[in-house]
């Protein structure tokens, strides 16, 4: 009996003890203590929300909107905003689903049914309010390679897209070399990699690849990828790939080729080929056209564009908001959040990380959405 | 004559060789005097021989077994704790959380998700405990017949669920069916799931193992059942349930299917279980697993991926601290 009491005690008292550590570690240390974040930058006119703001979506903004959440938390400490990068299509269903407050997407929300739903129909079902795209940032997709001994690559829409469903599959290709004059090209293998995962960055990329080679892309586009290549999980996935692979090719958007140092292929639509700048992608943002009515601001990007200078390859990602939240308070968190995200200062810091600045004339309209949003 | 001698050594032989057999080679040592009997525990070297053989065999096969089950798990705590060691030596991890860290930007802390794991897994535990325990406590003291079966098989077929299934359907009913927001609450739900069978058969064990002369002898004395139960079985067995519910607690808090579903990441400290998203270390490591590529990510990672381990670690640790003290045992 002795020896079981000894036992009882000593577990008692070690229960005991995790109970306590357990409650000293809840005990709370500063809260929203920032972690010295520099000099917190100048208020401004950030207007400030106290609580918490979730939103979900689009991989291709994580970094976009990562940046505009550091900003606005450093002014506003009391205020949190948590974006998870789950994707597009699983950003648009918690949308639906109401919880998140609003969602990041890689493509406006479809007008026209798919499995007997239309996702525009559900979104303003959940808000009881039409819903609206507003375009946040612009990321332009590279087409990155990593051939030994190649900086410099040439290609067009026909090409990129026999690439990409294995028509050509060695990299000293003579379709390959008429492009790229004076270039060595070795006759390595081309390895494609893809997303395994659906992917908005897809969808925008076999747009493209449809409407410059329509006799060559002949598959439809969508989030799922149906070409040629190795799957790779996330856009991180496809760059580790093509970086540790000589050889290798991949779409990915172009913070990820920047922050992974990839090399970049520049793109011929007809007139001489154009490197991918935040100028050149920009000019495609510029001439896209406005598909949605009203403060919804859904675009059409043309992929098949001619124009010299125009780096085709781009996709807007927008963020998907109720016109008027049930919930006013509500409202008011996301109104302040994409005000500021949508404000001068922030587009212009996003450059450096790999998006292209959305043109003033649709930043404008932007403003004036969010400020009509209740 | 010696024919003779030798039938009559016979039964002797037979019972040495078997011996023989039996306890290895130790038996050379009797060789007996008598050069029939020599020859005899000779003939029955020469099968003895070929089970030496086997022998080794059986124990390089089995070793090499136990090399190779050891050699990833080695392996893989290697990996992490090489990578993730310098991480969490930092004090910045032990106190900080992410807020307004990028995955570009190096560093933070883990204390927002490791709060929050524990939090979780003590609502877990706050729930499940109970309800598995008196759960263990009817099927072996009380339940007889149909019901107790049903029950038996029940907690048989829970312990099967996967723990995406568990998720799912705690999304399908807190979500989908009842409109509530996902937050660390229906995480702990979930997880409630998938502790309750694991908890409840380590009980139903340890209470099986208390004798039934102390029942017996408390019934002699007229102490009513349940008095019976609560001050002699339950105290009897109480070092052995604790170590069920360590190790079932140890589990749950390693578990991400739950977590990726019902619980959204965040990177601010999170200590309300019923509103806003609740950071914790499996969804950390997923966070900074998207962007593995960049060192800064990566290396956030490991520390968070060794900060879990460790954390298992320790509550199996006092698991099998608690259970070596365990009175029923002896």
């Amino acid at each position: 009996m002795s020896v079981s009491r000894i036992g009882a005690v000593s577990a008692i008292a070690l229960a005991g003890a995790l109970a306590l550590s357990a409650c000293a570690t809840e005990n709370p240390a500063p809260a929203g203590s920032t972690q010295g974040a520099g000099s917190s930058a100048s208020a401004g006119n950030v207007d400030c929300f106290s609580g918490d703001l979730a939103a979900e979506g689009s991989t291709a903004q994580k970094n976009a909107i990562a940046q505009a959440i550091k900003s606005y938390q450093e002014a506003c400490a009391d205020a949190t905003i948590d974006y998870n990068a789950t994707g597009s299509g699983s950003g648009i269903k918690q949308f639906i689903a109401k919880q998140v407050a609003f969602a990041g997407s890689d493509s406006a929300l479809k007008t026209t049914p798919k499995d007997g739903k239309v996702e525009a129909e559900e979104a303003k079902n959940a808000c009881g309010s039409p819903a609206w795209n507003l375009p946040m940032a612009a990321g332009p997709i590279a087409i990155a390679y990593n051939v030994n001994g190649v900086d410099k690559l040439t290609l067009n829409g026909e090409v990129a897209a026999k690439i990409f469903n294995g028509q050509i599959t060695t990299w000293n290709d003579p379709a390959i070399a008429a492009l790229n004059k004076g270039v060595t090209l070795p006759s390595t293998p081309i390895k494609v990699y893809f997303r395994s995962d659906e992917s908005g960055t897809t969808e925008n990329f076999t747009k493209y690849l449809q409407a410059a080679a329509p006799s060559v892309w002949t598959a439809d586009p969508g989030k799922q990828w149906t070409g040629k290549g190795e799957g790779k999980e996330k856009s991180a996935g496809v760059s580790a790939a093509v970086k540790s692979q000589d050889g290798g090719i991949t779409y990915v958007e172009w913070s990820y080729a920047q922050q992974n140092q990839l090399h970049m292929a520049a793109i011929d639509t007809g007139s001489g080929p154009v490197e991918l700048t935040g100028e050149t992608a920009g000019k495609a943002i510029a001439a896209a056209k406005q598909v949605g009515t009203g403060n919804d601001l859904a675009l059409k990007l043309d992929y098949g564009t001619k124009e010299a200078g125009v780096y085709p390859i781009v996709l807007v990602t927008y963020e998907i908001v109720c016109s008027k939240y049930a919930d006013a308070e509500q409202g008011k968190k996301v109104k302040a959040f994409l005000k500021h995200y949508a404000s001068a200062d922030v587009q212009k810091s996003l450059e450096p990380l790999g998006y292209a600045p959305l043109p003033a004339e649709v930043l404008t309209k932007v403003d004036t959405a969010v400020d009509a949003i209740s | 004559m010696t024919m003779t001698a030798h039938d009559e050594t016979r039964p002797g032989g037979t019972g040495s060789g078997a011996r023989l057999g039996t306890t290895g080679g130790t038996g050379t040592s009797t060789t007996p005097t008598d050069p029939g009997r020599r020859d005899l525990i000779e003939s029955m070297d020469r099968p003895h021989r070929g089970r030496a053989i086997k022998d080794h065999v059986a124990r390089i096969v089995m070793w090499g077994s136990f090399v190779l089950a050891v050699v990833p798990l080695v392996w893989i705590l290697w990996t992490v704790a090489s990578n993730g060691f310098h991480m969490i030596t930092t004090s910045l991890w032990w106190t900080g959380n992410q807020r307004n860290i990028n995955t570009t930007d190096a560093g933070g802390g883990a204390r927002h998700a490791i709060e929050g794991t524990l939090i979780q897994a003590g609502a877990t535990a706050a729930i499940a405990v109970p309800i598995a325990i008196l759960t263990a406590i009817y099927l072996v003291e009380y339940g007889r017949g149909r019901l107790a079966r049903v029950i038996s098989f029940m907690v048989d077929i829970l312990s099967g669920v996967p723990s995406i299934v568990a998720a799912l359907f705690i999304y399908a009913v807190w979500v989908t069916t009842f409109g509530i927001d996902r937050n660390g609450f229906a995480v702990s739900l979930s997880l409630v799931l998938l502790m309750i069978p694991t908890v409840t058969r380590s009980t139903e064990e340890m209470l099986k193992l208390v004798p039934n002369e102390l029942r017996e002898a408390s019934y002699a004395l007229g102490v009513p059942k349940w008095v019976t139960i609560v001050r002699v079985v339950l105290p009897t067995a109480f070092s052995g349930i604790v170590t069920g519910v360590l190790l079932g607690l140890a589990r749950v808090m390693g578990e991400t299917a739950p977590l990726l579903i019902l619980g959204p990441y965040t990177k601010n400290f999170q200590r309300d279980l019923f509103n806003g998203n609740m950071p914790t270390l499996p969804t950390m490591i997923n966070e900074d697993r998207s962007d593995f590529a960049l060192s800064t990510a990566a290396e956030r990672m490991w520390g968070a991926a060794l900060t879990l381990i460790i954390l298992v670690l320790l509550l199996n640790l006092a698991g099998r601290f608690i259970a070596r003290r365990s009175a029923v045992a002896k």
